[in-house]
C-alpha cells in the first residue's frame, strides 16, 4: 500500500474550493487497520461529496460492510474541477476519504449507478485511479470493479467497463461477491475463472460472458452466453426485508444536499403509473412497521443530532399504517425540535390529515402535489387517474389548513400527448391559484414544476419513442408565457439536458464507445446544468458511426428484443406490453393491492417471502 | 420568556488536522449537532426559528490550527461540568479536542464583542533561509503602513500587527504574530506571510492564544 504524500495533499488543499469534501474525518466515520482486514472495499459514489455523501444506498453498505471484522470499505467520490486539475497536475492517484489509499490498492471497487448522467464521471474516476478503464485491460492485480444502482438494470451502455453489475437490492448480494473474490484470490488464478465465478451467484451479472448479435438495422438479434453454464437471464435479487437502519449515519462536516436523517418506510409501489421506473424495478412493496420506523428515528437522532428527518417511500400514503406512524411520530418527537418530512403523498384529503399529525413538527414547510398530467385522457394514459374534483378538493383543504406554498409536479413530452394536455396544465395551475387567493389573498404561492419524460425500460413505455427536444421547447414556451403572465412560478429542465438520459437509458453496448469518446472529448458530470454539452455527445456519436436517433426517435415493435431483456426485474414483458398496449387504448389498471393483476414478480419471488406477521408485502 | 436561569458553559478547544479544511459556518452547524449529540438541556434561542445558542469567539479561517479556540453555550439547567466535558467529547470528531471547560456568569460579555487580539505561531519549512525573513520584516515593518488588498478595497495592516519576534525552535524557525482580532479589525497572518513570499500552503499556521478584553 502506497500512501499519498500528506504534505502535498495539505498544500494542495489549501488551494481548492470547499477542502472539506476531501479530507474525512466526520463523525461516525470508519476507519479500520488496513493489515487488520482482508479484504477492502471501496465505495464510490461518481460525483462530488455534496451529492454522493446524502446516498442511502451507499451509506446502508458502508455500514454492513465495516460491520464485518475481516473486511472494510472506504468511500470515494468525485473530486471537483479545481481538485482533479491539481490531482492532475502533481500525478497524484484518486485515494479514498478515509485512510487517503489509493483506490488501485482496493480488493474491490464498488461503484453506484443511481442514473445515466453519471456514466462519464465514472470514467473519468477510474482514469484518475491510473486504472484501465476496459475490464479486459484490468488485469488480475488492479481491484475488481463491480456496479450496482437504479441504472444497472440496464447495464449494457457500461459493460466494456464494469467486470460485474449487481442487479436489484445489494445487502446480501455485496457478501457473496466479497467471498466469492477471498475464494479466487487465495487460489492465484486468472481473472476470467473470478468472472465465472461471479456469474454463478444469483443477481450478478457479468456482461464480458454474454455475446450480442445485431440485425443489419441495428437492432438486437440475439444476447446469449458464450458458454452453457451462464445463466441466459439474471434475475435481481431483493431483501426479503428491509434492511436494518443504520445505526451510525456518518454527519457530514461541510452542508451536503439532503443534510438529514432519512429512513425509508416502504420500498417498491403498486400503483402501477406507466412511466415510472422505480414503481417496477422495486417491486414488490417491502413495508417497515411503525415500531421500527420508531427504533429507527430514535436511533438516528441519538447517533447524528440532526434536526431535521425525511421518510422516505415512493408512495407514504399507501403504508398501510401510515397514519399510525405520523401521530406515532408526533408523540415521540414533540419534544424534540425534529422537523419531519413526508413525500410523496397521494392527491387526496387524507394526505392533509397527515401533514396535519406532522404539521407542527415543521413550522413554514409547502405541500407537494404530483398530478403529472392534467386531463383525464392523459392521466389514463400514465395509468395516474385523479379526478379533477378531487384534486381542486383536496387543494382546497390544502390552503384550508394553512399551507400557503403548493407545488405541483407535471410531466410533458408523454406518449400521445396533445397541446390541449399541455394547456391544461396552465388551466389547473392558474384554478388552483384561485383557490388559494380566495382564502389567503396573496399571500400564496404555487409552483409549477414540470419534467420532460423519457421512456425507461423495464416500464410499459419501453416501446416508445421520446418527443424531439424541439417540440417539447415549443411546450414549454407555452407554459412560460402563461405561468409568467399568472405569476405562477415554473421550474423545468432545457429539453436538451434531458436528451443524454434519453439516448442511454434505452442504449445497448455499442454506446460504450461513444460514452468513452464523449468522455474523451471533454464530458464529464453531465448530471450537472452547466455540466452536460451536447457538442461532446454528437461529436462522440459521429466518431462512433452510431445515429443516436436509433435510441429514440423509434416507435420500437412489439417483438423487438431489448439491450435488457437478459436482466430481470421480475416483472414479465408480457405484462408490460399489455399495459403499453391498455395505454395506447387509454384504459387504466387498478392498484394492484386492491387484486393482483400477475406483474410476475411473485412467481419470481414467493419462495423467500416472510411470514405475513413479520414483513408485510404488497402482494395478496 | 424562560424563567429559568442559563447556565453558561464556555470550552476552550483545540482544532486539528483534518478539521483544519472546515469553515467557520460549517463549524457551528457541527457543534450544533454534537451538542444535540450529548443529550444535555440545551438552551435555544428565542423567535420563529429556534436553534441551540452557541457563541464561538473569533473565526479561523480556513486551513489554520489551533490550540486556542473558544466557544460558549447555555443550558437550560447545571450539569457537572466533568460530565459535560465527557459528553461533548465523545460527540466530537477527533480533531476537535476540548481542551478547558468553565462555568461563565449568564451577565459576563459576549465573546465575540471581548476578543480583541489572536497570538500565532507559524513554523517556517527550512526552504526559507532566515535571515532573509528576518531582514524582510523587520523591513516591511519599519514601514508606516501595508496596504494590502481584500475583496476589492485596500486596507492597511501595519495597526493590526502588535508584536513579532523569529526564533529557532526544535531546529526550525518559528514566527510569532500578534495581532488584531475584532469584528472591526481584523489581522491575517496569511496576508503578511504573502508579503514575505511565503506560501500559506507551505506552512502550518497555528492560533496559539486568543485575547480578551477583561
Ligand atoms: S404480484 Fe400482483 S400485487 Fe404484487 S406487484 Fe405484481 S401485480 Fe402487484
Amino acid at each position: 500500500m502506497t500512501l499519498i504524500d500528506k504534505k502535498l495533499l495539505e498544500k494542495i488543499l489549501y488551494h481548492v474550493e470547499k477542502p472539506g469534501r476531501y479530507v474525512g474525518g466526520e463523525h461516525n466515520m470508519v476507519l479500520k487497520d488496513w493489515q487488520s482486514v482482508e479484504t477492502r472495499v471501496a465505495l464510490a459514489f461518481p460525483d462530488i461529496y455534496d451529492l454522493g455523501q446524502a446516498n442511502l444506498g451507499l451509506s446502508i453498505l458502508y455500514e454492513l460492510i465495516n460491520d464485518r471484522p475481516n473486511i472494510l470499505a472506504e468511500r470515494v467520490f468525485s473530486p471537483w474541477h479545481d481538485m482533479e486539475d491539481a490531482l492532475r497536475e502533481h500525478h497524484i492517484p484518486f485515494f479514498s476519504l478515509e485512510s487517503k489509499t489509493p483506490i488501485k490498492d482496493f480488493d474491490i471497487l464498488g461503484i453506484t449507478l443511481p442514473y445515466e448522467s453519471i456514466y462519464t464521471n465514472v470514467l473519468n474516476l477510474l482514469d484518475l485511479s491510473v486504472i484501465p478503464l476496459r475490464s479486459e485491460q484490468r488485469e488480475a492485480h488492479y481491484p475488481l470493479v463491480i456496479a450496482g444502482g437504479q441504472a444497472c438494470f440496464n447495464p449494457e451502455p457500461m459493460a466494456d467497463f464494469i467486470d460485474a453489475f449487481a442487479i436489484g437490492d445489494g445487502e446480501e448480494v455485496i457478501f457473496e461477491i466479497i467471498h466469492t473474490y477471498q475464494e479466487w484470490k487465495s487460489q492465484n488464478q486468472n481473472k476470467i475463472v473470478l468472472l465465472n465465478n461471479l456469474a454463478k451467484i444469483n443477481g450478478v451479472y457479468v456482461p464480458s460472458l454474454y455475446e450480442v448479435k445485431y440485425f443489419d438495422d441495428g437492432r438486437i438479434n440475439k444476447v446469449q452466453p458464450f458458454t452453457e453454464d451462464i445463466p441466459k437471464t439474471v434475475l435481481k435479487r431483493i431483501s426479503p426485508a428491509l434492511p436494518a437502519p443504520i445505526k451510525k449515519q456518518i454527519v457530514p462536516n461541510t452542508q451536503i444536499v439532503h443534510d438529514r436523517i432519512a429512513v425509508e418506510i416502504m420500498r417498491g409501489c403498486t400503483r402501477g403509473c406507466r412511466f415510472c421506473h422505480a414503481g417496477i424495478v422495486n417491486r414488490p412493496v417491502r413495508q417497515r412497521n411503525p415500531k421500527d420506523i420508531l427504533e429507527a428515528i430514535d436511533l438516528g437522532v441519538k447517533a447524528t443530532g440532526y434536526e431535521e428527518l425525511s421518510l422516505l417511500s415512493l408512495s407514504s400514503s399507501d403504508h398501510t399504517q401510515i397514519l399510525d406512524i405520523t401521530k406515532a411520530v408526533y408523540e415521540q418527537n414533540k419534544t424534540r425540535r425534529l422537523s419531519v418530512s413526508l413525500p410523496s403523498l397521494r392527491i387526496e384529503s387524507f394526505s392533509v390529515d397527515l401533514m396535519d399529525e406532522l404539521k407542527e413538527l415543521r413550522p413554514g414547510g409547502g405541500f407537494t402535489i404530483a398530478p403529472e398530467a392534467a386531463t383525464d385522457r392523459m392521466r389514463a394514459v400514465i395509468n395516474k387517474p385523479l379526478a379533477d374534483e378531487i384534486l381542486f378538493e383536496t387543494v382546497e383543504t390544502i390552503f384550508d389548513h394553512g399551507w400557503l406554498n403548493l407545488k405541483m409536479y407535471y410531466m410533458i413530452g408523454l406518449p400521445g400527448e396533445r397541446m390541449e394536455d399541455v394547456e391544461a396544465i396552465l388551466d389547473t395551475a392558474r384554478k388552483v391559484q384561485q383557490i388559494g387567493k380566495r382564502r389567503h389573498g396573496n399571500r400564496i404561492r404555487v409552483h409549477v414544476s414540470i419534467g420532460t419524460f423519457i421512456p425507461k425500460p423495464h416500464t410499459p413505455f419501453q416501446w416508445a419513442n421520446s418527443e424531439d427536444p424541439e417540440s417539447v421547447q415549443d411546450k414549454l414556451d407555452f407554459l412560460r408565457e402563461g405561468m409568467r403572465q399568472s405569476k405562477i412560478k415554473l421550474s423545468y429542465n432545457r429539453p436538451d439536458s434531458t436528451l443524454l438520459e434519453a439516448w442511454l437509458s434505452r442504449g445497448d453496448r455499442r454506446l460504450g464507445q461513444v460514452i468513452e469518446r464523449a468522455w474523451q472529448n471533454g464530458a464529464k458530470f453531465d448530471a450537472w446544468d452547466e455540466g452536460f454539452k451536447k457538442e461532446y455527445w454528437y461529436q462522440a456519436f459521429e466518431e462512433s458511426g452510431i445515429d443516436p436517433g436509433f435510441y429514440i426517435n423509434r416507435q420500437r415493435q412489439s417483438d423487438e428484443i431489448f439491450p435488457w431483456d437478459h436482466i430481470s426485474t421480475g416483472v414479465s414483458k408480457e405484462f408490460l406490453l399489455e399495459e403499453y398496449e391498455m395505454s395506447q387504448r387509454e384504459e387504466t389498471r387498478t392498484d394492484c393491492r386492491k387484486g393482483c393483476h400477475v406483474c410476475g414478480i411473485l412467481d419470481c419471488f414467493s419462495d423467500i417471502r416472510p411470514n405475513e406477521q413479520e414483513v408485510y408485502w404488497g402482494c395478496p | 420568556m424562560n424563567p429559568i436561569t442559563p447556565f453558561r458553559v464556555r470550552i476552550k478547544f483545540a482544532k486539528l488536522e483534518n478539521l483544519r479544511f472546515i469553515g467557520h459556518l460549517d463549524l457551528q452547524r457541527l457543534f450544533e449537532r454534537a451538542l444535540n449529540r450529548t443529550g444535555l438541556p440545551l438552551r435555544y434561542t428565542q423567535g420563529f426559528s429556534p436553534k441551540i445558542r452557541i457563541n464561538i469567539a473569533s473565526a479561523l479561517p480556513l486551513g489554520f490550527i489551533s490550540s486556542a479556540e473558544v466557544f460558549d453555550f447555555w443550558l437550560n439547567a447545571p450539569v457537572d461540568l466533568q460530565e459535560i466535558r465527557e459528553k461533548l467529547q465523545a460527540a466530537l470528531p477527533k480533531d476537535l479536542q476540548i481542551l478547558d471547560i468553565q462555568e461563565i456568569p449568564n451577565q459576563a460579555p459576549s465573546l465575540q464583542a471581548s476578543v480583541y487580539l489572536s497570538e500565532y505561531s507559524i513554523t517556517l519549512p527550512d526552504t526559507y533561509a532566515q535571515n532573509n525573513i528576518k531582514a524582510k520584516l523587520s523591513h516591511l515593518l519599519a514601514s508606516e503602513t501595508i496596504p494590502v488588498e481584500r475583496r476589492g478595497k485596500t486596507v492597511d495592516i501595519r495597526p493590526m500587527i502588535k508584536e513579532w519576534a523569529l526564533f529557532s525552535k526544535d531546529g526550525s524557525t518559528v514566527l510569532y504574530l500578534q495581532m488584531d482580532s475584532s469584528a472591526t479589525s481584523n489581522g491575517r497572518p496569511d496576508e503578511l506571510l504573502k508579503l514575505l513570499d511565503i506560501d500559506p500552503a507551505d506552512v502550518i499556521i497555528e492560533r496559539t492564544k486568543l485575547i480578551f478584553e477583561e
